[in-house]
């Protein structure tokens, strides 16, 4: 499955209003939530703590990848933050965090799960394509340049 | 045998669309009384490129590869069990790495004359094109491809084998 195939403006946040990294992960959790995409919010949120507690997911330039395995989906999702001003996610390389992509999948999808990641991998490797996505307005505009890349 | 399909293999990657696939597989080898094999590929090129890129620890690494190992013995046993009940005879094939490599070796190394494949995701953006694993595979391996489509009536037509 392409990430495109996940991307609606319903699991785009622009821009977060979350100041922390805890807020970013809670805020995601809450668009999954409104969008229908999970069961149990809580359970979710604590998953993907859990993971972060392992070791951040904040990599370098301004790109998180947080992510978790739960039962609390019935498919693969992904939710997509944009901070332009940046928030602390005690990234590799020390910088503020701007672009957020929180993706969750049952425990028996890791092989679309792992598909899905390497694909954030890839697109977030294009500095230019993240630096429209930063730039975004709209969760339109966001997915849109999906759609158009 | 002497039809114009000797050996049929399905890509088995655990989405629906391939779990048709294998049923469509399983009605052609009925059909012509061909081979069937079910490849599932472990794909640790994505895992490492999870690793480098440090969405992954090395953990998660050990992990992950573990889940995808029972996934692929789980589906390939799935496929086994509904072939088994339509009356053919599949041989199951595990691999590890790239994914459209993968594919292209056991094409090769088994003599595939037809690979089939699940539905592929709509082309939504130029991205897709290049980065889809099976398409890839579809445009590099050397024998005839089959994309399987239309979930209800190949169920349809598996479900009226006897």
């Amino acid at each position: 499955m392409a990430i495109v195939d996940l991307i609606s403006t319903s699991v785009v946040r622009v821009p977060l209003k979350s100041k922390t990294k805890t807020e970013v992960i809670r805020e995601l959790v809450d668009v999954l939530d409104k969008a229908d995409k999970i069961s149990d919010k809580e359970s979710v949120f604590k998953a993907v703590i859990a993971r972060e507690n392992m070791g951040s997911t904040g990599l370098e330039k301004g790109i998180a990848v947080p992510h978790a395995k739960t039962e609390k989906v019935k498919n693969l999702t992904l939710a997509i933050g944009v901070a332009p001003d940046g928030v602390d996610f005690d990234a590799l390389d020390g910088e503020k965090s701007k672009l957020f992509f929180l993706l969750l999948a049952q425990p028996n999808q890791s092989g679309p799960h792992i598909e899905a990641l390497a694909e954030i991998a890839r697109i977030t490797r294009s500095q230019s394509f993240c630096r429209l996505l930063v730039n975004a307005a709209t969760p339109e505009e966001v997915v849109e340049l999906f759609r158009e890349d | 045998m002497d039809g114009p399909v000797k050996k049929i293999m399905v890509y088995v990657d655990g989405t629906e669309e391939s779990i048709t696939a294998a049923q469509y597989g399983i009605c052609l080898a009925r059909a012509t009384g061909a081979e069937f094999y079910a490849l599932y590929i472990v794909n640790t090129r994505a895992l490492s490129d999870l690793v480098n890129a440090k969405i992954f620890l090395q953990a998660e690494e050990e992990e992950y590869k573990n889940d995808l190992e029972h996934d692929a013995d789980r589906y390939l046993n799935h496929i086994k069990q509904m072939a088994r009940e339509k009356g053919v005879a599949v041989k199951t094939l595990k691999s590890s790495g790239s994914v459209n490599v993968e594919i292209k070796n056991n094409v090769n190394e088994n003599e595939i004359d037809l690979l089939i494949i699940g539905e592929l995701s709509k082309i939504r953006s130029r991205r897709d094109e290049l980065y889809n694993e099976t398409e890839r595979a579809m445009r590099s391996v050397n024998c005839s491809v089959l994309i399987a489509k239309d979930e209800e009536r190949i169920w349809s037509l598996y479900n009226q084998l006897v």
